[in-house]
């Protein structure tokens, strides 16, 4: 009896703990949805100096940054910004080049049946794919590059294709860790399967990305990605890195601790 | 889009769902305007003590789905270690992506976009057969399930016959 009135004591404010910080986390979600969108507008390098205002370190490696690029495109901090701007920037410069975009195209027409292969369920696949392939024929068929570009910027600004993008990209990414498990394996800490990491750390949504799902996400669109990292190293510039080495970046992204913004040269 | 992608999805997945019925459990919805509720009937699984019994449930769809994951709220009575008191149920895969609430799961178990109401029923069910003790949500059945099987199987029992006769 001793231990269940000691229960029953501590449980509730336990619980209420916890929702209060659930409750939180909802409201800063909240806060951060009604005020940055999904994918901005494109602001010059210079953008940057106001969020460092006194900070010697950043502002160095901004004046570094802003030697090799015009412009930054930033995205929303929710978990899902590496796959959003990845996905985002590369169609915008896919618009650029019509037979590229068109390979782009059917690379992607076949990429539901090869998730398929891998054991992904049909009927859940088919309405991320569906979504997914909508946006790329409806920026796809239009003649116009500036209003293929507007029509992507308004359908990644439009929480549910947006999301679906993210979703059906997290899913090709995890397609392709699983295609390669051999390979990606090595880079997984603890004993965790390929298929357990993708189900605990790539399918869920708002899951940050670490490098093993922007070198699978890489493979599985075929489309590089440079991404320079700028932090508070102690380095006066900002380090770049290849994805895959060696590659022609397609897709450029500024990383800052915990999240992604796009890069135009 | 007209209606948001969440409603057009659920109501493809009820229509599969009318089209090729499911061992173990039928749905439909609460009200037939509201696409966001459920009604799912469960068949108690056979060899286990749920066996015979019908248990009513609802499931809410936040306007998110799949992107966030339903709730799910036994309406008859049940007794279980993994559903509460008042009927809710609480298995990792419905908790929210990030959702350490309780802080002993493991990422893998939580909600994927990927799931359907299918795959949700299919562990309900599964979880009817196997409690998981580790996390109970009604500690009181979860004790009594590990120290007092007896006593367990008798409460079980009881629900069941309940959920014969409100059929």
């Amino acid at each position: 009896m001793g231990d269940e009135s000691k229960n029953s004591s501590e449980e509730p404010s336990q619980v209420n703990q916890d929702e209060l910080i659930l409750a939180q986390q909802r409201q800063i979600e909240k806060e951060i949805s009604e005020s940055i969108p999904l994918v901005g507008e494109m602001e010059p390098i210079s953008s940057l100096n106001s969020e460092y205002a006194n900070d010697e370190v950043y502002l160095e490696k901004i004046k570094d940054l802003s030697s090799k690029y015009k412009h930054i495109r930033r995205t929303r901090p929710d978990g899902n910004c590496f796959f959003r701007a990845y996905s985002y920037a590369g169609l915008e410069r896919l618009l650029d080049k019509k037979d590229e975009f068109n390979a782009f195209y059917k690379q992607a027409e076949e990429s539901k049946d090869a998730l398929v292969q891998l054991g992904f369920q049909q009927f859940t696949v088919e309405d991320f794919y569906d979504i997914y392939m909508e946006v790329l024929k409806r920026v796809g068929d239009l003649t116009d590059v500036d209003d293929a570009k507007k029509t992507l910027h308004f359908l990644f600004n439009e929480q549910g294709y947006s999301d679906y993008m993210v979703v059906y990209l997290r899913l090709l990414t995890s397609g392709q860790l699983q295609k390669d498990q051999d390979f990606y394996s090595c880079f997984i800490e603890g004993d965790r399967t390929v298929a357990d990491f993708c189900h605990q750390e790539v399918e869920p949504m708002y899951k940050e990305s670490d490098h093993i799902h922007i070198i699978a996400a890489c493979a599985a669109l075929n489309m590089g990605v440079r991404v320079v990292y700028m932090d508070r190293g102690n380095n006066k510039s900002v380090t770049e890195h290849d994805f895959p080495e060696g590659c022609t970046p397609l897709v450029h992204l500024l990383y800052r601790p915990g999240h992604y913004d796009i890069l135009y040269p | 889009m007209s209606e948001p992608q969440s409603a057009l999805l659920l109501r493809k997945q009820l229509a599969e769902l009318n089209k090729n019925p499911v061992e173990g459990f039928s749905a439909g919805l609460i009200d037939d305007n509201d696409i966001y509720r459920w009604e799912v009937l469960i068949i108690g699984p056979p060899d286990t003590l749920y066996e015979g019994g019908f248990f009513k449930c609802h499931l809410y769809f936040p306007k998110e789905y799949p992107l966030r994951p339903p709730k799910m709220k036994f309406v008859t009575e049940i007794w279980h270690p993994n559903i509460d008191k008042n009927g809710d149920v609480c298995i990792s895969i419905l908790h929210e992506p990030g959702d350490d609430k309780f802080g002993y799961e493991k990422a893998s178990e939580r909600w994927l976009p990927v799931h359907t109401v299918e795959t949700i029923l299919i562990s309900v069910i599964s979880m009817l057969a196997d409690p998981n003790d580790e996390s109970p949500a009604n500690v009181d059945a979860a004790k009594e399930w590990r120290e007092m099987y007896g006593e367990f199987k008798r409460k079980v029992a009881r629900c069941v016959r309940k959920s014969q006769e409100e059929c």
